[in-house]
């Protein structure tokens, strides 16, 4: 029941803080100012590189896919693929979006025609931009598909976001030996580490659901990084207050006499 | 009409999700029910997407071997190997071939295990190969301790006696920074993804908004 609770109470200051910072930076922009984040910076001048050199960007989120436990971060990559398809789609070459889930193919079209939509050039959209490779059972054989896909469609940059493992060296690998940029970051810790190691800018945790706030301009995108970051210091502040109460018997003490009263007031 | 579907789609998303949310929270037998109800659908739904996913293996590859597009000769492999793994499938789920160990066991232990081994041995190269572009590309501070905490690591992991203090250095490291670390990073992302989730709640997100 107290996990259940302490759900809820996530979930309610979160929701709070998300309509309240959307409502704030409506009328004020620059109430929360962005931190630089590299490879968000260097993104944009990447696709119009590409786009100049008539040259396709690659666009991956490895396995994440809809209706498992990386729903949500499919959901955030879509955001990001779209903002890059956007950029990309006044090119002459459509950008390329492969992913190793079924689900997150839909998502993939839509994300991709919706990009070409919002340019006014709907008649350049071609569903063959979006590619389904199959993962095998260690998504090995995705990589193995991609390595050669990269050379094969002349890539000019890669963003690999999403979820991958290790074997998202071997992908990293095929392009670095071909001259691309790379941008990679995955919510898997082994294939997090390759990403870091491997990325021309590397992108590490929460950064790859920030990709809205970057390189968008609505409100409630950064909204979120606000409730991201408030979220984040009450996690810290629980940290430090547990760690504490751990080495003083003294603190913890008054910390069990505080929650006593708040439980019996309630 | 575009503009009504995306209203009708956003309120479909926020109360299915906010549903699904309330019986999680509540312990009522008839949400709890719905709710498992509404999952099954979402396996029906992923089923249908392997269709899907198929038909795109299929049009994006048949595409290019008939463009003659650079690397059609592989796409051509690709589906023919594609199309036989089919009918050899459906034929034994007829009954049609009956061998034993079944051919498509056999085509999968024998052909994509092995290669999948093959590139999980080159998997150590291209991750030695990435640790040297990390301290090429930028030698930084970071990038020096990176480079420095991998090769403790592999010393510690060496099973030689004058190494023990690797050993030692490599146990502090993996149960103190790099726990801490790792403890970090998926917090970060969980919040993230709490975040996430209430922004589909309420209807912020673009994929059913437009």
């Amino acid at each position: 029941m107290e996990t259940r609770l302490f759900t809820i109470l996530i979930l309610v200051v979160a929701f709070a803080a998300v309509v309240i910072a959307t409502q704030v930076i409506r009328r004020r922009r620059d109430a929360f100012p962005l931190r630089l984040i590299r490879a968000y910076e260097s993104l944009i001048p990447q696709v119009a590189a590409a786009i100049e050199a008539n040259r396709p960007v690659h666009l991956s989120a490895g396995s994440a896919g809809l209706g498992g436990e990386n729903t949500l971060l499919a959901l955030v990559n879509a955001e990001l693929f779209y903002r890059v398809a956007q950029q990309a789609a006044i090119g002459a070459t459509s950008p390329i979006i492969t992913t190793s889930d079924t689900t997150a193919i839909p998502l993939a079209y839509d994300t991709l025609r919706r990009a070409y939509e919002s340019r006014g050039l709907l008649s350049s959209y071609r569903s063959s931009g979006v590619r389904w490779y199959p993962a095998g059972p260690r998504s090995l054989a995705y990589a193995a598909a991609l390595t050669a896909s990269l050379g094969v469609n002349n890539v000019y940059a890669n963003v690999l976001v999403g979820s991958f493992g290790p074997e998202l060296a071997l992908i990293a690998e095929a392009a670095a030996r071909r001259d691309q940029v790379l941008i990679a970051a995955s919510d898997q810790l082994p294939g997090q580490a390759v990403a870091y190691a491997v990325s021309d800018q590397p992108l590490i945790g929460e950064e790859m659901f920030a990709a809205g706030a970057y390189l968008g301009d609505e409100a409630s995108f950064r909204a979120a990084l606000v409730a991201q970051d408030l979220l984040r210091w009450l996690l810290i502040i629980g940290l430090v207050v547990a760690a504490v109460a751990a080495v003083s018997p003294d603190f913890a003490q008054l910390l069990g006499n505080l929650l006593g009263t708040l439980a019996g007031g309630r | 009409m575009q503009r009504l579907l995306a209203v009708l789609a956003t309120a479909i998303a926020i109360g299915f999700g906010l549903f699904s949310l309330f019986g999680l929270a509540l312990d009522s037998p008839l949400i709890t029910d719905t709710t498992n109800l509404f999952l099954q659908l979402v396996t029906i739904t992923v089923a249908v997407t392997i269709l899907i996913g198929i038909y795109n293996l299929l049009t994006v590859h048949l595409g290019r071997v008939r463009g003659r597009r650079s690397g059609w000769f592989y796409s051509l492999i690709l589906v023919v190997s594609a199309l036989t793994v089919i009918v050899l499938t459906v034929l034994e789920r007829a009954g049609v071939l009956t061998g034993e160990p079944a051919i498509t066991v056999i085509l999968l232990e024998q052909v994509q295990v092995a290669v999948e081994s093959a590139f999980a041995g080159l998997l150590l190269f291209s991750l030695v190969y990435g640790a040297y572009r990390t301290l090429r590309k930028r030698v930084s501070g970071w990038g020096l301790l990176f480079v420095v905490a991998l090769l403790v690591i592999l010393a510690g992991a060496l099973p030689l006696a004058q190494f023990d203090l690797f050993a030692a250095a490599r146990d502090w490291l993996m149960a103190v920074p790099v726990s801490a670390g790792a403890r970090g990073i998926l917090l970060g992302i969980a919040l993230a993804t709490v975040v996430t989730g209430v922004r589909v709640l309420i209807g912020q997100d673009r994929s059913y908004r437009e």
